[in-house]
């Protein structure tokens, strides 16, 4: 009874990801009629995370041709040991469509693409320094407040000091996870309140149908952001 | 032994109470079955001085109602919950809104009542949001009363069943009676251990490490620590989720098929596995959790590692 319970599931999910690899494959050909025109304006900041042990460089290029076919202009990648981080003059080099994310670049549309390099030293990290400066100038301040229930810290004051200690990006709109595990390995917390999250699977499997129907998904997506 | 909720206007009270305050005499329109097995928090006392919790925790019928698929050794410790979808249910059926988010309390005491029977030992839930202010005014003094209301109710239910109340958000907005019901619910069932339920309120991912700066910033004034001591472990600690043996979810659900966190935990879901759930809340139930709960056991997880 066991066994074939367990060769049925398997059953199911062979069947489901032959037919996500067909569907995949129509959409890259366009040959699926509403995955055709994307409103990729909607996409302002996407973040791409990816396990550190899946990082091939030769596949990270690829993704971004594609998505720089696809006419996104800013992109984040993250990998949590800072895999990226270090091949990122490569990365560069190689890829010729983009230029290194400024911290005070405004989100506007460009020739080329600018990409922002992370890591887990931008997240709890930096979180972490930010909570220092914060500390750091309010004891400068001079304020005697002891109260524990009194607000002596903001949540635009955190973001000025993450600012500070350079761990302040823009909030991606779409975040993209490429690796086994459904979750975004320590992207840095602080901006991904309101990011949709679509799990890709490895990125040595990526395709490019699947990246376009990730980005349609998010495009019709209506957030109400709690009212 | 069966977990139910049943309401009738006779009030049957069976846990001791450490407080004397009125509040565990509130809910006179609730009432509890005798429970076949042991069971009221005194006898599990004992058995907690005895060492024998763990053998209370794992009780026979437990083990034999995990569904087949499901690993208990693989059972997640703590699940979260972003309970979307309670206004889109009510409208779809033509009710108001309120029937939306009073069938999403009854299917927070199923999934309730489940995590219990299957071992899960923390459940969080994202109640309401810092943004769920910005709401209709009638809707978030529903919402208010409806809390006080469920609080009330249950908290026979949490006696009976050992759980523990663990409330976490930024409380000082919230009315003043519903402040004191929760802070008296978390200390009267503090010492309650088979399962923990935590209900974020006026919660945000954003204000919770802003807390926990400042926390620490406060610690730093009065010399018990030193401002170099700031890191990654000292923040984990002053989180709202200190509250639990289990600060850091391992699932995260959220229901209605949207696909985001919507500020909710942040800093604890570095490595929490994320389900994204089609049905509304209020439809949410045994079946769909088992599919979320297979998801989170078939996955490889590296924790980052």
């Amino acid at each position: 009874m066991w066994h074939l319970l367990h060769v049925t599931i398997h059953l199911c999910y062979f069947a489901i990801n032959i037919a996500n690899a067909l569907e995949s494959h129509l959409i890259s050909k366009g040959l699926l009629r509403r995955y055709k025109s994307l409103h990729i304006s909607k996409l302002q900041y996407l973040a791409i995370v990816i396990e550190s042990e899946d990082c091939r460089t030769s596949n990270v290029i690829e993704l971004l041709q594609w998505l720089a076919d696809l006419g996104v202009k800013h992109v984040c990648l993250y990998d949590m040991e800072g895999i990226l981080k270090k091949s990122k003059d490569f990365i560069l080099e190689k890829f010729d469509g983009a230029t290194l994310f400024q911290e005070n670049d405004v989100l506007l549309d460009q020739p080329l693409m600018t990409l922002e390099f992370a890591s887990f030293s931008d997240g709890k990290e930096a979180v972490a320094k930010a909570a220092n400066v914060l500390f750091m100038k309010y004891l400068k301040s001079g304020s005697t407040s002891s109260y524990q229930g009194e607000q002596i810290f903001t949540e635009s004051q955190m973001g000025e000091a993450l600012k500070t200690v350079g761990g302040n990006g823009p909030e991606p709109d779409l975040l993209l996870v490429y690796g086994p595990a459904r979750c975004h390995l320590g992207f840095p917390a602080w901006r991904i309140r309101y990011t949709e999250i679509q799990h890709m699977g490895p990125l040595k499997s990526m395709k490019y149908g699947s990246l376009i129907k990730a980005i349609y998904k998010f495009t019709m997506v209506q957030q109400n952001y709690g009212k | 032994m069966p977990f139910s909720l049943h309401f009738s206007p006779t009030p049957l009270i069976t846990a001791p109470s450490p407080l004397s305050k009125p509040f565990f005499l509130v809910p006179y329109y609730h009432t509890l079955y005798a429970p076949k097995s042991p069971p009221c928090s005194s006898t599990e006392h004992a058995l907690t001085h005895q060492g024998k919790q763990e053998a209370f925790d794992r009780r026979p019928e437990d083990s034999q109602t995990l569904p087949l698929g499901l690993r208990r050794d693989a059972m997640p410790s703590h699940v979260a919950v972003i309970m979307d979808g309670n206004r889109r249910w009510a409208r779809l059926r033509d009710l108001p809104v309120r029937s939306g988010y009073e069938a999403g309390v009854e299917s927070l005491r199923k999934i309730v009542e489940i995590c219990c029977k299957w071992g899960i030992k923390v459940l969080s839930v994202f109640a309401f949001s810092s943004d769920n202010w910005f709401r209709p005014k009638v809707e978030v003094e529903f919402l208010m009363s409806l809390f006080e209301r469920g609080m009330q109710e249950d908290t026979g239910i949490f006696f009976r069943e050992n759980i523990r109340i663990s409330v976490i958000g930024d409380l000082t907005k919230l009315p003043k009676a519903l402040q004191e019901l929760m802070v008296n619910l978390e200390e009267a069932t503090k010492n309650n251990t088979r399962f923990q339920l935590i209900v974020a309120v006026s919660y945000s991912g954003h204000y919770d490490v802003v807390q926990a700066c400042q926390r620490l910033a406060l610690k730093a004034k009065c010399g018990l620590i030193e401002p170099s001591d700031i890191n990654v472990s000292l923040m984990e600690q002053e989180l709202e989720t200190n509250c639990t043996e289990f600060p850091h979810p391992d699932l995260l659900i959220r229901t209605s098929g949207e696909f985001r966190i919507s500020n909710f935990m942040l800093w604890q879901l570095a490595y929490t596995e994320l389900f994204f759930a089609q049905s509304l809340w209020p439809d949410f139930g045994e079946a769909e959790f088992l599919k979320a709960l297979l998801a989170f056991q078939q996955r490889q997880r590296r924790y980052g590692v």
